[in-house]
């Protein structure tokens, strides 16, 4: 797995089941991040707030998001497929772009960096809510194998927020 | 202090019960959501205006005789490679269907000229270029011989 190019020098992808393996811990952990925004009431102080396990859970999650985004093959749910689930699977058919996952784990940061953010200035529920969208997100990847980061991305370079745009020469 | 703690206890038992509440609510409308838009996935399309697609415009020399299967991607877009292999396997089996990928990522001006929610969409062209089916995300194979059937047919019959 050390040579990730093939003859052309093009990125030769990568299994596509090792992301979706991640998006389903991700979920699972977030469903309990969740679980327990809901039931731990919001703290007076930020220091009462940033001392919540759901804070300090969520805080994990994030780092794990940043830890996908800024190097992606060391990531440990990754490296937790590569080495456990993947030997014991049939090899891949197809094998996909690494860069649609790494731009879903700069998705789920962002999502999950507003809850925790809003949840230390106190804004009640703001923890749970982000979490519970960062699941629903990390659950259709890993059970439907739906993408949103792509459909996101789409929809932000449409609108002019991300990319170049080249204009046609009419 | 029993009092407090009992109370603290039933306080707890209801914020037990609504978290979990909230937690069946949040899974069930998520499962929802998946099986909704997997149904509409790869579902072709058919009522839809047929506008007349011009190669040019597209960067393409021209278009399949009898049918274009034009599909629109970008580079963050995890399915894509697949459904340009079997459109391109489809395209490659028949006589008169060409296969055109149009990589928008760097032209919204196109993505925004066809309404492109999402990546990928396929266009079905018939032999005169206008737009005759719409599938978003993965068409499977057999749906889209089917479609190809039908254009073929129709061509064949006028």
């Amino acid at each position: 797995m050390s040579d990730q190019t093939d003859a052309a020098g093009r990125p030769r992808g990568i299994d596509p089941r090792g992301p979706r393996f991640a998006a389903g811990i991700t979920a699972l952990l977030l469903l309990v991040d969740v679980f327990l925004g809901l039931t731990t009431p919001l703290g007076a102080t930020v220091a009462q707030r940033a001392g919540e396990p759901a804070f300090l859970l969520l805080l994990v999650i994030a780092l794990l998001f940043l830890w996908g985004v800024l190097s992606p093959r060391t990531a440990p749910w990754g490296a937790l497929y590569r080495s456990l689930v993947q030997p014991r699977l049939q090899p891949p058919t197809d094998l996909e772009d690494a860069r649609p996952p790494r731009f879903a784990q700069g998705v789920g940061l962002f999502v999950v960096t507003i809850g925790l953010v809003l949840h230390l200035v106190g804004v009640p529920w703001a923890l749970p809510v982000a979490a519970a969208a960062a699941f629903v997100a990390a659950f259709l990847n890993a059970v439907f194998g739906l993408c949103l980061g792509c459909q996101l991305y789409l929809l932000l370079q449409r609108a002019g927020v991300i990319g170049r745009e080249r204009h046609a020469a009419a | 202090m029993l009092v407090f703690s009992r109370k603290q206890l039933a306080w707890d038992a209801v914020t037990l019960v609504n978290a979990l509440i909230g937690l069946a609510l949040l899974l069930a409308a998520t499962i929802a959501l998946g099986v909704f838009v997997q149904w509409q996935q790869g579902r072709p399309r058919r009522h839809i205006p047929h506008e007349v697609v011009e190669p040019g415009r597209l960067g393409a020399d021209s278009l399949g005789d009898t049918a274009t299967l034009l599909q629109f991607s970008t580079e963050l877009c995890s399915r894509c490679p697949g459904v340009h292999r079997t459109l391109a396997a489809v395209a490659d089996s028949r006589e008169g269907v060409s296969h055109l990928d149009i990589d928008v990522t760097h032209r919204p001006d196109i993505a925004k000229h066809f309404h492109i929610l999402q990546t990928p969409t396929t266009l079905v062209l018939d032999g005169d270029g206008a737009v005759q089916t719409r599938f978003g995300g993965v068409p499977t194979r057999d749906v889209l011989e089917l479609e190809l059937n039908r254009l073929t047919g129709e061509t064949a019959r006028v």
